[in-house]
């Protein structure tokens, strides 16, 4: 397999832009990255895209198409990869494929989506045959709630507070402040997360992400294309994809069978754990991580369960100011979806964009020092996930 | 007024049986993988033989985990009117079964981890003039 140089990256902003066709949004991405890559669009090979259950796509998940369409119809082919709010990091893989196999040497990554009001709600169908609709008809506990059982078993396993939850929040938006491309980029107190509406105990407003529109794209070719453009790529160590466990103990559904260790999101654990073990690092070795939080508990968690600090320290960690770009281990230096929201299909791409520009030491006030190899995590509905390390 | 009719929330999932309220899943005899709602075939990647038969889970669970909903969820999720925030939890079932439910509590905030509880089929909402009243499997604490 050839080695994968990540050339350009390009994002349109996350925010809310009900006037704005998803098209112009996408575009603004696509160019901003073909523009970084100091290519045109005439050089792009291949596109994997990610599929949108919410927008653009023709209503069959056709998003590549779209862009491409209206970027101008070359006759590239197009992927469009469905794996719910994976969708931009399973593109992303397949992208590397495309290049690492020499099927292509310049191929686009894109993601863009424009979100429907309020939480999300997974399916849509009212029949007894989706057990979405029975979880809400029989029991009514939406997403948020799911997240509120992860948090509340936490809390009695480990101690976690109210406090440590809100104060994650706070440091979100202390890095996010500092990102053109975040939607919320206000200072929060930790009184103003506690003050924030419970939406459901333990998690408070300020501590879940809304849903935003927004696009990323990504440009990525052959190491010898790499070398003509620039002296020192970013290139990509490993990129992974996995879906779940059948006994992780996470009911994705009404239940799921107790299962033997302590209950976590086996396809985030297993795709994270894929990555280090291709690219051939530790999780120790990792100077900063992109990983999807959803809601503030994922931050506690997720870098327990791949081994990048030990069970029960994260806390610790983080009251010390140790996930803070200054910090030893660095998570979420864009801000994170607390600040951007989940423009779901795109979210995995705008994690390549933030990973890329620290290790060119291009994230300004956010910037993680001598930043050389990071890591990308998404997840997605049906036990998807998604993870890449990228390095320099 | 006259009694409301006890309509299930959904169809074949649980039922007052002669031991009691139950959740109907299903179980497979090979590897012993509980399954709720029922299911057709066995999910165990190491099970060497697909091999369901019908189950009756419950009374008798501790909670794994539980949470409050505080806002009033989007249709169809039925409730109290006017709302007033409910407990949910992640229950651990002894036939090895981990599966959510609400829990049945006038005081949500004292619902803790690690609690037993017990399975119980009442109504989502007996508030209002309906002639209907939407029951569905809950967990009472003990």
């Amino acid at each position: 397999m050839r080695e994968v140089a990540v050339l350009g990256l390009g994002m349109h902003p996350w925010g809310k832009f009900p006037e704005k066709p998803l098209n112009n949004i996408c575009r603004v991405a696509v160019e901003a990255a073909l523009s970084d890559a100091d290519l045109q669009w005439r050089d792009v090979q291949a596109v994997a895209a990610a599929s949108s259950r919410f927008s653009g796509g023709k209503g069959w998940g056709l998003n590549g198409n779209d862009v491409v369409e209206d970027m101008g119809s070359t006759g590239v082919p197009v992927y469009n990869l469905s794996a719910g709010c994976a969708a931009g990091g399973n593109a992303f893989n397949i992208g590397c494929m495309l290049v690492a196999s020499g099927c292509h040497d310049v191929v686009m990554v894109v993601g863009g989506e424009k979100m429907p009001k309020g939480f999300i709600q997974t399916s849509g169908l009212e029949d007894e045959s989706d057990p979405e609709y029975l979880r809400q008809r029989c029991i009514g506990l939406p997403g948020p709630g799911f997240w509120a059982l992860l948090t509340r078993r936490r809390m009695a396993e480990y101690g976690t507070t109210e406090e440590d939850l809100a104060r994650i929040a706070v440091k979100a938006h202390e890095v996010g402040t500092h990102n053109e491309n975040a939607r919320f980029r206000q200072l929060f107190s930790i009184e103003d997360v506690l003050k924030s509406n419970m939406v459901s105990y333990p998690l408070r407003l300020y501590e879940i992400c809304p849903v935003s529109d927004g696009a990323a794209a990504v440009i990525l070719c052959s190491a010898e294309i790499a070398r003509k453009k620039t002296t020192s790529p970013v290139t990509v160590a490993a990129s992974a994809v996995a879906t779940a466990r059948f006994d992780d103990g996470i009911p994705r559904a009404l239940a799921c069978p107790i299962g033997s260790g302590s209950a976590h999101h086996s396809e985030a654990a297993i795709a994270v754990g894929r990555a280090l073990e291709t690219a051939a690092v530790g999780p120790k070795d990792i100077d900063l991580v992109e990983l999807q939080d959803n809601t503030v508990y994922y931050e506690l968690a997720f870098p327990e369960e791949w081994g990048l600090c030990e069970p029960g320290e994260s806390e610790s960690l983080m009251r010390a100011g140790e996930t803070l770009p200054t910090g030893r281990l660095p998570i979420n230096p864009s801000g994170g979806f607390l600040c951007f929201g989940e423009a779901t299909t795109a979210q995995g791409l705008f994690q390549i964009c933030e990973v890329g520009w620290q290790l060119r030491g291009a994230a300004a006030q956010r910037q993680v020092p001598n930043a050389k190899l990071g890591l990308a995590q998404s997840l997605g509905l049906g036990g998807n996930a998604a993870a890449a390390v990228l390095k320099r | 007024m006259s009694e409301a009719e006890r309509v299930h929330a959904a169809q074949g999932l649980f039922a007052e049986t002669a031991q009691g309220p139950r959740l109907l899943g299903s179980k497979c005899r090979t590897c012993s993988t509980p399954y709720f709602p029922r299911s057709e075939s066995c999910h165990n990647p190491d099970c060497s033989q697909s091999d369901l038969e019908d189950a009756a889970f419950g009374p008798h669970g501790k909670l794994w985990s539980c949470a409050i909903q505080n806002y009033p969820p989007p249709p169809p999720v039925v409730y109290d009117e006017p709302f007033a925030p409910y407990a949910v939890g992640l229950v651990d079932m002894p036939e090895g079964l981990r599966v959510l439910g609400r829990i049945l509590t006038d005081d949500p905030q004292a619902v803790e981890v690690g609690g037993e509880v017990e399975l119980v089929i009442e109504p989502l909402a007996t508030s209002g003039e309906s002639a209907q009243q939407l029951v569905s499997w809950q967990f009472k604490p003990r």
